[in-house]
């Protein structure tokens, strides 16, 4: 899974610490989360989404073969 | 605030004391406990030094937590299967039980670290053409264990039966399976410490 996180999070000017203190999970997490490493629950994906300003298949991109 | 602290340090405290006073024949558990506390939490540690706070228990912690813990569980019911059965035949003769008890507990908390570290750090590091090759060396270790027990068995019985010195199994049991998981056992090691050696932006792709 790709994700277009750190591409939103640098339009907000936020630091990984700083996203992951308002998602309310680890550093670590969000390091895993941006390098397609580690594939979220819904909620935290919804939660991520919702900080981000944008909806969850904007940020969150399953490839073709993962479908 | 203070009082907080002062019950955390008492607590802290207290459980060492413990540990201490309860082996205090076996001091390599205490060191191996301080030392799998200092593995698995040490960014707690680092966090309640830095920022006098406890970091958050996410989601993916206690994924890899619920794993590791998963993994220590089915090894400790097979340890302690395989310990009991060791027990039977008399095979620690003369070593005390409190040795082999701990023993055992030292091993299952190097599990328990292996397995978290296998979640936090391996898993997501290494692409799909390694943690399948993991998965065959783990599983051609296991079917060398159960290999070497069955020909030990079988050596005795096809010997007792036949009345003379079996070879085949002898071979396979002493020689061919302790062999073959050496080398699967290495693989495995070479792979995790591969995994755990990668860094974020130097991951393979599955």
């Amino acid at each position: 899974m790709r994700t277009r996180m750190k591409e939103y999070r640098a339009r907000l000017g936020l630091t990984q610490e700083k996203l992951a203190e308002m998602v309310g999970v680890r550093r670590e997490t969000i390091i895993f989360l941006e390098k397609g490493k580690y594939n979220p629950s819904l909620k935290l994906a919804y939660g991520i989404a919702r900080v981000l300003g944008a909806a969850i298949e904007d940020i969150f991109i399953l490839d073709d073969k993962e479908r | 605030m203070q009082i907080k602290w002062i019950l955390i340090a008492y607590a802290a405290v207290s459980v060492l004391g413990l540990m201490l006073l309860l082996s205090r024949e076996n001091v390599y558990v205490v060191i191996a406990l301080v030392i799998g506390v200092l593995l698995l939490g040490h960014r707690e540690l680092w966090s309640l030094v830095k920022y006098r706070r406890m970091p958050v228990i996410d989601e993916r912690v206690q994924n890899n937590l619920t794993g590791a813990m998963r993994i220590t569980g089915a090894f400790f019911f097979i340890a302690s299967i395989v310990l009991i059965l060791l027990l039977r035949f008399n095979v620690f003769k003369g070593t005390p039980t409190s040795l082999i008890v701990s023993g055992q507990l030292v091993i299952v908390g190097f599990v328990y670290v292996t397995g978290y570290y296998y979640y936090d750090r391996v898993r997501p590091c290494l692409g799909g053409k390694a943690l399948r090759w993991l998965r065959i060396c783990l599983i051609t270790a296991g079917l060398c264990l159960s290999t070497m027990a069955m020909a030990i068995v079988l050596h005795n019985l096809v010997s007792a039966w036949l009345g003379f010195e079996d070879a085949f199994f002898f071979i396979l049991g002493l020689l061919v399976a302790p062999a073959v998981l050496l080398i699967s056992l290495l693989g495995c090691a070479a792979i995790y410490i591969k995994g755990l050696c990668a860094s974020f932006s130097g991951v393979e792709q599955a």
